[in-house]
């Protein structure tokens, strides 16, 4: 994945919040991610996410499902072939077991984390950091400066561990 | 931007859009993530690490575009093209879970090296770790359900009692 093309970071972020004002400009919705995952709990038969907004029509599960085809069309618009793959680049894997199994118990734990933290926060990245800090929303900004505190707490006392 | 939606909008105001219409904007969302790299696990412990800051522009760029937008669109009161709805601005609300929430997820983000969206992007693009995250994300969410769920269960039958009969 070296070679995966990334634009300069505030090019890319410009390309974010462009599709944050498209999406509303043209279907009035508010971007945002987390949510598909209580649907897809409802569809699964999660009774508490059965309910309300969780219930449909459900916009956020295909717009979620949009991601991993963007996702492949990046890679093939890079110049490089698509093949799936371990690799996490060189920081991670200096601090993470090796093990391809004990690993993921790690990413599964975190991302445990990532979905409960997301639904008592009422949004994730997408939802509060992005939507919501563009929206000027108090809670949001907020969320999202708690976001950065709890990622800072945990990679700080990963790599502090480990490395 | 202004004008051409206008006449149109009068004609289909109300309407539905299809779920599967919001996959391309999916698509759309998981190939500039990608290209701003946020799909990109080095840009993660980068972020947290203060070591490389990719993320924190793509992030402020991000919302700073978003905010210059709606501001324009909040001023000229435009309307949704393809609904003909006017667009509802209302952010999320403050609650009293929301500051533990967010840390519990920041946590989380830390750790993965992923958001809810990137993750699926990251997958998109062949990344099987992801899936590893992906899981976790479902069973969290799944687990917030069960807790809700059970704390819900008792909350309105003691409210009940003081409501009117339906």
């Amino acid at each position: 994945m070296e070679n995966l093309t990334i634009w300069a970071g505030w090019a890319g972020g410009i390309g974010v919040g462009l599709v944050v004002a498209l999406l509303y400009w043209t279907t009035g919705k508010g971007l945002g991610v987390s949510a598909a995952y209580g649907e897809v709990c409802g569809l699964a038969g999660s009774d508490f996410f059965k309910r309300g907004t969780f219930a449909g029509p459900r916009w956020r599960l295909f717009f979620a499902l949009g991601l991993p085809i963007g996702g492949a069309i990046a890679v093939l618009t890079s110049g490089i072939s698509w093949a799936p793959t371990w690799d996490m680049g060189t920081l991670y894997p200096a601090v993470l077991p090796d093990s391809t199994w004990i690993r993921g118990g790690v990413l599964a734990a975190g991302g445990a984390l990532i979905g409960i933290g997301a639904r008592m926060a009422g949004g994730c990245q997408s939802g509060h950091a992005i939507t919501g800090m563009a929206l000027l929303n108090p809670p949001s900004v907020l969320a999202g400066g708690l976001f950065f505190v709890g990622g800072i707490v945990s990679v700080q006392t990963l790599f502090g561990l480990f490395s | 931007m202004t004008n051409a939606p206008a006449p149109q909008a009068a004609k289909i105001t109300g309407r539905t859009l299809p779920p599967i219409a919001f996959l391309p904007f999916g698509a759309l969302f998981g190939f500039v993530l990608s290209r701003a790299g946020a799909t990109t696990y080095d840009y993660y412990a980068g972020l947290f690490l203060f070591s490389h800051l990719q993320l924190l522009w793509v992030i402020a760029a991000g919302a700073a575009t978003g905010a210059v937008f709606i501001a324009i669109m909040k001023r000229m009161k435009t309307k949704a093209v393809l609904t003909g709805d006017s667009i509802d601005f209302t952010g999320k609300p403050f609650t009293k879970e929301l500051v533990p929430g967010a840390l519990v997820l920041g946590v989380g983000w830390g750790l993965a090296g992923a958001c809810p969206g990137t993750v699926l992007t990251m997958l998109g693009e062949g990344k099987l770790n992801a899936l590893f995250t992906i899981g976790g994300i479902v069973v969290g969410t799944w687990l917030y359900g069960v807790v809700k769920n059970a704390s819900q269960g008792k909350a309105p039958s003691a409210g009940d009692s003081h409501a009117p009969a339906a």
